[in-house]
């Protein structure tokens, strides 16, 4: 790896590039994702991570609310990072999100993590804007066909000191155990049933036992199977991400689940705080929360909501 | 696309020659370029074809760009057919003048039916044609394709169009005014179509600067047609016209035509034609004289200062001291400042918001007094408005009146205003007074400064938001300088350090700068004393966002620190987190070596330590076992012999 073809100084150019919101041409993202390919080919479907590292949630294309993040815990590579899906779609900067992320990964493949949300994939990112944003900054839509197929690659989970079980969405119906995770072949759209469906959708719930999730995918699960599920597998925490909370974390199930959650003012409208996770060496774990970056430069959107919005 | 350009470059460059010149060579760099786009995948080969033909028979190379334009303007590829728009000069310049003229120009003018994004490329390469359809005395010529570019329903292309008109017509003779742009105004003024008339607006400026006086009176009573127009988009255009129109004018005739075309719009029953009468309003005061703008426009003004609409009240809200230094007349400048406060309780808060931003210009119209008798008390009731954006605008203008009021009335009467403002409950209207503390000081000086607001600042160094602590740390090297160092040791020295331990990276990192001008200010023996131990004991902290912070602490300082002092208390804490458990602690402390090592080789008691103490240290740090830490050692090991050589 130290002997890449893609030489440090380049990816330094990109990445320094993409921080500034500059997207990088067409060729040089399809150039990114192949090297991307080869890197997380590599990673396992329960990615090891080691502490410290600093846990975060959705993101959704939200650029300049990413660059808040980075400024608030740390810049990469001197923070590690574990970042739990959704990185495109809803926010205006899902291509310079994803490529900025990307490219990081593969500067410091060791000092961040990156796994696949339920948004990395082709159905949804036709609806939800990716596709489109990808149509209208490039005139084509090869880069969005680069980036879903290097999403096939993500990993779907990832264990922080084989104590904190880190995924998207929640657990599966079809899965009681890691090993049943790590043995999933994973390379492929995010099936729309199935375990690795599940990991990507599932939500926890009040109530106990498996239900039926309102999101059309995925279930939802109660306290009991998370507690379960933790026990027999040694878990001490499931971090997960994928819903709006309002304080930017949110405990729940007896402290057995933490969803987390990276989007301020989700959408631009939703008035949430962020938040990310520090784990210390010690696996001792604080939460930052943090408000939206100020925008500027962009129009400004907060001026006077008209009374028939209201 | 961009991409594929930029590798064409290199090979098209050196044969290229300057775009007004036309040289037989053109056509082999234009023939590459085009070759290119048949075969991407081979872009570094020359056309074998073309560059036989180039040494034989003059014809038949020119035709050959043309024909491939056709072929390129035809392809199903919308940035195929976007590059043959951007090639067209080149194209041009192969065809040579006359042939642009007969042939390339009608052609264009007729097939082009595209999408938008290729007619806006069009409308903008059209606007630089001038030198290759032969120069100015043929620039009518390009009228034709951009009338018709002009009058399209898509306002981005329509607009283009417009504005290469404008820009050819610059330099267009007053013949070619007459015989030329005139008729294509007209033409477009009576278009069907609101787009075209909407278009037409906007070239009868430049028409009528350059027109004979008989012209100018027919385009006079045209534009007064457009300002009646039926369609609110028409008479939007021509209200923004207008404002260009007006300083084309001559006094007599903005009495007599611009005074009426403003009227029109001044009764327009959309308010969103209304709110754009303020700029050529602020023209019109320009080009007359005090005692003309009192005679002329004091019913408009006062028709103005009371509309109905909130917007239109928000733009006048927005333009009093441009309106008010344009009027010149003290009556009517004194009747806006009457306005100026009447729009400070208007009931709608953007109106309120914007007359804060005009504070600093009115408070050089207003005599002292008044701004104290009648400003101030509205002022201090925006202080508490309900809407935190037009406290946050009342904050980030309201200390421009420092100057104004000098030390004595600023401390009676307006710092009462700002610590209310610094206790605001909203971080942006906080964070806006804090950033004009400068102003502040300067008017009060420092000591009064320091008595009265910092127990506010000192509040604000622990606020919630992470950018309010931000601006007070940003605060510190200049209250430190101008207060001394007992001062800071007393009351500012705990709060330095506790910002080295902030949960927010941006603010720890803040911090150590912060410590590195303090060093720069008091001196290296204070630092020794007062700063660098303390940095040196978070190297034990059990958090290792902290441990770094020393690391980075020891980058940012190092300039700043004698040799002696980073051998006796840097190196050793240097030398312990080598073997931090953490990987970015180490590949950290190779990074801060980087910062070290220059200053020890430049003092020559020290620059042995170079190959005795800092090289071991790299060299165990690049048999680490992360590749990060061995990288980061490697980069430092090369600076380090490359200084050395």
């Amino acid at each position: 790896m130290e002997t890449s073809d893609l030489g440090f100084e380049l990816l330094d150019k990109w990445i320094s590039k993409l921080f500034e919101c500059t997207k990088i041409s067409e060729a040089e993202v399809k150039q990114l994702c192949e090297k991307a390919k080869e890197v997380l080919m590599t990673e396992s479907n329960v990615q090891p991570v080691k502490c410290p590292v600093t846990v975060c949630g959705d993101i959704h294309g939200q650029f300049h609310d990413l660059a808040e993040l980075f400024k608030i815990g740390g810049d990469s590579p001197d923070t590690n990072y574990l970042f739990m899906g959704d990185y495109v779609d809803r926010g205006y900067y899902s291509v310079e999100t994803v490529s900025l992320l990307v490219a990081m990964k593969i500067r410091y493949p060791d000092r961040i993590t990156i796994l696949r949300g339920n948004h990395e994939s082709r159905q949804i990112t036709q609806v939800y804007g990716f596709y489109d944003e990808c149509l209208r900054k490039y005139g084509n839509a090869d880069v969005w066909k680069h980036f879903t197929d290097l999403f096939d690659y993500f990993p779907l989970t990832a264990l922080i000191e084989d104590q904190i079980l880190c995924l998207h969405g929640g657990l599966s119906p079809s899965i009681d155990s890691l090993d049943h995770i790590r043995f999933l072949d994973r390379v492929q759209e995010v099936p729309h049933e199935g375990p690795m469906c599940d990991l990507l959708w599932s939500d926890p719930d009040d109530r106990c036992g498996w239900g039926i999730s309102p999101r059309g995918a995925g279930y939802t699960f109660g306290q009991d199977i998370s507690e379960a599920f933790n026990r027999k597998n040694g878990l001490s925490l499931i971090a997960r991400a994928h819903q709006l909370v309002m304080d930017g974390y949110n405990w729940c199930q007896d402290k057995n689940v933490v969803t987390i959650f990276s989007a301020p003012n989700y959408c631009y409208r939703c008035g949430n705080q962020a938040a990310i996770m520090e784990i210390d060496e010690n696996m001792k774990y604080t939460f930052l929360q943090f408000d939206p970056a100020p925008r500027r430069g962009e129009p400004q959107v907060t001026r006077r909501t008209p009374d028939y919005f209201l | 696309m961009d991409n594929e350009h930029m590798e064409t470059e290199p090979v098209d460059q050196p044969s290229s020659p300057p775009k007004d010149s036309f040289i037989p060579e053109i056509d082999s760099s234009a023939a590459a370029d085009v070759e290119m786009k048949d075969d991407l995948h081979e872009p570094s080969e020359s056309n074998p074809i073309v560059s036989a033909d180039s040494s034989k028979s003059p014809d038949s190379e020119i035709v050959y760009p043309i024909a491939v334009l056709i072929d390129e303007l035809k392809h199903e590829d919308l940035n195929f057919r976007l590059k043959a728009i951007k090639s067209l000069q080149t194209i041009a310049l192969a065809l040579g003048p006359q042939r642009t003229r007969d042939e390339l120009i009608p052609f264009l003018d007729e097939t082009i039916d595209d999408e938008d994004e290729v007619l806006l490329a069009l409308a903008e390469e059209l606007g630089n044609f001038v030198p290759c359809v032969g120069g100015v005395e043929y620039s009518h010529i390009l009228l034709r394709p951009l009338e018709n570019l002009a009058s399209l329903e898509e306002t981005v292309v329509r607009d283009k169009a417009v504005s290469s008109i404008n820009t050819i017509s610059q330099s267009t003779s007053q013949e070619q005014v007459e015989n030329f742009l005139v008729p294509c105004i007209a033409r477009l003024s009576e278009g069907e179509w609101f787009a075209s008339r909407a278009g037409a607006t906007k070239l009868y400026p430049i028409a009528f600067e350059k027109a004979l006086p008989d012209t100018q009176t027919l385009l006079l009573n045209g534009f007064e047609k457009l300002c009646k127009d039926d369609t609110p988009m028409v008479r939007r255009s021509a209200a923004i016209a207008l404002n260009e129109f007006i300083k084309v004018m001559s006094v007599d005739v903005v009495i007599s035509h611009g005074l009426k075309f403003a009227s029109l719009f001044l009764n327009d029953d959309q308010d969103s034609v209304r709110l754009l009468i303020l700029d050529p309003l602020v023209s019109i005061a320009k080009a007359l004289s005090a005692e003309q703008n009192v005679t002329y426009l004091s019913e408009s003004l006062n028709q103005i200062y009371t509309d109905k609409s909130w917007r239109v009240r928000f733009v006048l809200g927005e333009k009093l001291v441009e309106l008010a230094n344009a009027l010149k007349d003290p009556s009517l400048q004194n009747n806006l400042s009457e306005v100026a406060i009447k729009l400070m309780q208007d009931q709608e808060a953007e109106v309120r918001g914007a007359v804060c931003t005009q504070i600093s210009g009115l408070s050089e119209l207003i005599p002292l007094e008044d701004i104290i008798d009648k400003l101030l008390p509205h002022l201090e009731l925006l202080s508490e408005d309900p809407m935190q954006h037009v406290r946050a605008n009342l904050a980030k203008n309201i200390t421009s009146l420092c100057k104004k009021f000098g030390p004595e009335r600023t401390i009676s009467h307006l710092l009462p205003i700002f610590l209310r403002i610094l206790k605001d409950s909203f971080p942006e209207v906080r964070l806006n007074i804090i950033s004009q503390l400068d102003q502040i000081n300067q008017v009060i000086g420092i000591d009064q400064l320091s008595q009265s607001l910092l127990p506010a600042i000192f509040e604000l160094a622990e606020d919630k938001q992470w950018r309010v602590r931000l601006a007070i740390i940003e605060y510190v090297p200049l209250l430190a300088s101008e207060l001394g160092v007992q001062f800071y040791d007393e009351k500012l020295s705990n709060l330095s350090m506790s910002w080295l331990g902030d949960p927010v990276y941006s603010i720890r990192q803040a911090a150590t700068v912060n410590l590195k001008s303090l060093i720069d200010i008091f001196g290296i023996d204070w630092a020794c004393k007062s700063v660098i131990p303390k940095i040196m004991a978070m190297a034990t902290h059990p958090n290792y966002l902290y441990r770094i912070t020393t690391v980075f602490a020891i980058t940012t300082l190092a300039p700043s620190i004698t040799p002696n002092v980073i051998v006796e208390l840097v190196l050793p804490t240097v030398e312990s987190l080598m073997a931090d458990p953490i990987p970015n602690i180490r590949f950290n402390v190779a990074k801060s070596i980087e910062a070290i090592a220059p200053v020890l080789s430049s003092d020559k008691s020290t620059s042995d330590l170079i190959d005795s103490r800092i090289k071991p240290i790299l060299e165990k740090l690049l048999s680490d076992q992360d590749r990060d830490v061995r990288s980061f050692a490697t980069r430092a090991f090369q600076k380090i012999d490359v200084a050395s050589k």
